[in-house]
């Protein structure tokens, strides 16, 4: 998914980095407000979690690189798809410079696709399926499927945009690929959800508590 | 990837006078690199560009003492995620073309045609410098210090903290994965074996990868409660000492930003005339 430098040209690549810049500004106000000395250990640990999710990656024939994205998970654990595009950029960030997985002038591309879009199909997506099945753990297994499938048909939309792949191939061979990846997302989100909130119930931040008078926080 | 990571990172340790350099020339050298690359036109001009970008960049490579074996590993890890789309390319036309030409014929009606084959060299032109340009800059240059580099060069702190405390939870997590694989081997454990119920396995395999989430937050979560207790706050950033360029820094930058920007425009000055 990780669209490399020269495919698409500097003129479109400006115009995703102004696109990418609002949201990192709009992620950088929520990290400013949100990022508690509590919350501090589990942004860099789900980082770290998601470069190594993303380093298990798959070429894709007609397609750039097959791999779990994480935005999702990033957004319901921390309850905000701000989150996912924070965690997203420090990712694509290290991938890029150090790596060279992915580009530097299309890595605003790559974090509209994986944070941006990744994020809050995967944050949006859990809180409108959680109110009709009611079950949290299911609801970001399938958020998360939505979450690896969208981002991958928008990078194929922005290869053809581009011009450097046709826009039918592309979707095919990207989209089958992350739906079959997306299964594997599913789980892990699931899994990761459901064992971080019981092990750990104190990290829940899916959902703003506010305390009642006279009571003291168990955390 | 994660093991590549201190692979990667026992290079930048070397001494040269490409390592020496200060982080911000090293970065800004190969950032303005690669836009100028991808700046030129989608077109033949991109042969010669791409030819003195790859010199220079071979150039800096002999500066900095590594082998040209580090360079063909590092590249043979990325080349797969940009070469398929790369072949592919020569099976279809595109916007960049008028007409195209046939060269080769295959069944169901596939062609092979000389103006995808040439946009696909293009591609390939572009890939190639850019993803040398990058290997050069994190060969050379060691983690904390391209972190401050662009701590100096305008990264907002928030950013900075985060990335220098990922980096570190990334060997935590490759610790913690290597140990919970261990005792899964000890157990005689093989999530493949079809011999074991798969409701069985798959939650075995859930078990997993929540205990090494857990345990990869609650050491990082330790590591940081050391971090408090020594004086660190909500409000303490990366600490980053004003360090001004060195003589031999800004000669680099100035000789390097020359070759990029002026290559590119004499090229296209030549090829309009």
């Amino acid at each position: 998914m990780h669209i490399p430098d020269g495919f698409i040209p500097i003129t479109q690549s400006a115009v995703y980095w102004v696109i990418a810049l609002l949201f990192i500004a709009l992620s950088l106000r929520w990290a400013r407000r949100e990022l508690s000395e509590e919350k501090v250990p589990i942004v860099a640990v789900l980082a770290a979690a998601i470069f190594a999710m993303q380093a298990f990656n798959l070429p894709v024939g007609m397609g750039t690189s097959g791999h779990l994205v994480g935005g999702a998970l990033a957004a319901i654990v921390l309850g905000s798809p701000f989150a996912a595009v924070f965690i997203l950029t420090i990712v694509l960030i290290i991938q890029g410079v150090i790596f060279g997985d992915g580009g530097i002038t299309t890595m605003g591309a790559n974090i509209i696709n994986m944070g941006v879009i990744g994020g809050f199909v995967g944050f949006y997506g859990y809180v409108g399926i959680k109110s009709i099945i009611k079950t949290p753990f299911v609801s970001a297994g399938i958020a998360a499927w939505f979450a690896c499938f969208i981002p991958a048909l928008a990078a194929s939309v922005e290869l053809w945009i581009a011009g450097t792949f046709p826009l039918v191939p592309g979707l095919i061979a990207m989209g089958t690929y992350h739906a079959a990846i997306g299964v594997i997302e599913a789980f892990i989100t699931a899994v990761a959800v459901y064992l971080i909130w019981h092990a750990r119930p104190d990290l829940d931040w899916s959902e703003k508590k506010t305390l009642e008078p006279g009571k003291v926080a168990a955390a | 990837m994660i093991e590549e990571l201190f692979l990667i990172e026992k290079h930048t340790y070397r001494d040269s006078c490409i390592h020496r350099l200060d982080a911000r020339v090293k970065i800004i050298i190969a950032f303005a690199a690669i836009v100028a690359i991808v700046s030129v036109p989608y077109s033949t001009i991109i042969y010669t560009v791409g030819s003195v970008f790859f010199l220079f960049f071979m150039i800096l490579w002999a500066l900095s003492r590594l082998s040209p074996k580090i360079y063909f590993w590092r590249l043979a890890m990325v080349l797969p995620f940009g070469i398929f789309i790369i072949i592919f390319q020569i099976f279809f036309e595109n916007r960049y073309y008028e007409v195209f030409h046939p060269i080769v014929s295959l069944p169901f009606n596939i062609h092979i045609y000389a103006e995808s084959v040439e946009f696909a060299s293009i591609l390939l032109v572009k890939f190639l410098v850019c993803i040398s340009f990058i290997i050069l800059l994190s060969s050379t240059t060691r983690m904390q210090n391209l972190l401050e580099g662009a701590g100096r060069l305008g990264l907002p702190p928030e950013f900075a903290l985060v990335l220098g405390m990922m980096v570190r939870y990334l060997f935590v997590f490759a610790y913690m994965f290597r140990k919970v694989n261990e005792s899964l081997q000890t157990r005689c454990f093989d999530p493949f074996n079809r011999d074991v119920a798969w409701k069985y396995r798959i939650r075995m395999l859930g078990y997993t990868i929540g205990t090494m989430f857990i345990r990869a937050y609650e050491q990082g979560e330790r590591t940081y409660m050391a971090m408090l207790c020594r004086g660190y706050g909500r409000d303490s950033h990366l600490f980053i000492r004003k360090k001004p360029l060195l003589r031999q820094d800004w000669a680099f930058l100035v000789t390097g930003m020359t070759v990029i920007v002026a290559v590119p425009v004499l090229t296209w000055v030549l090829y309009a005339s």
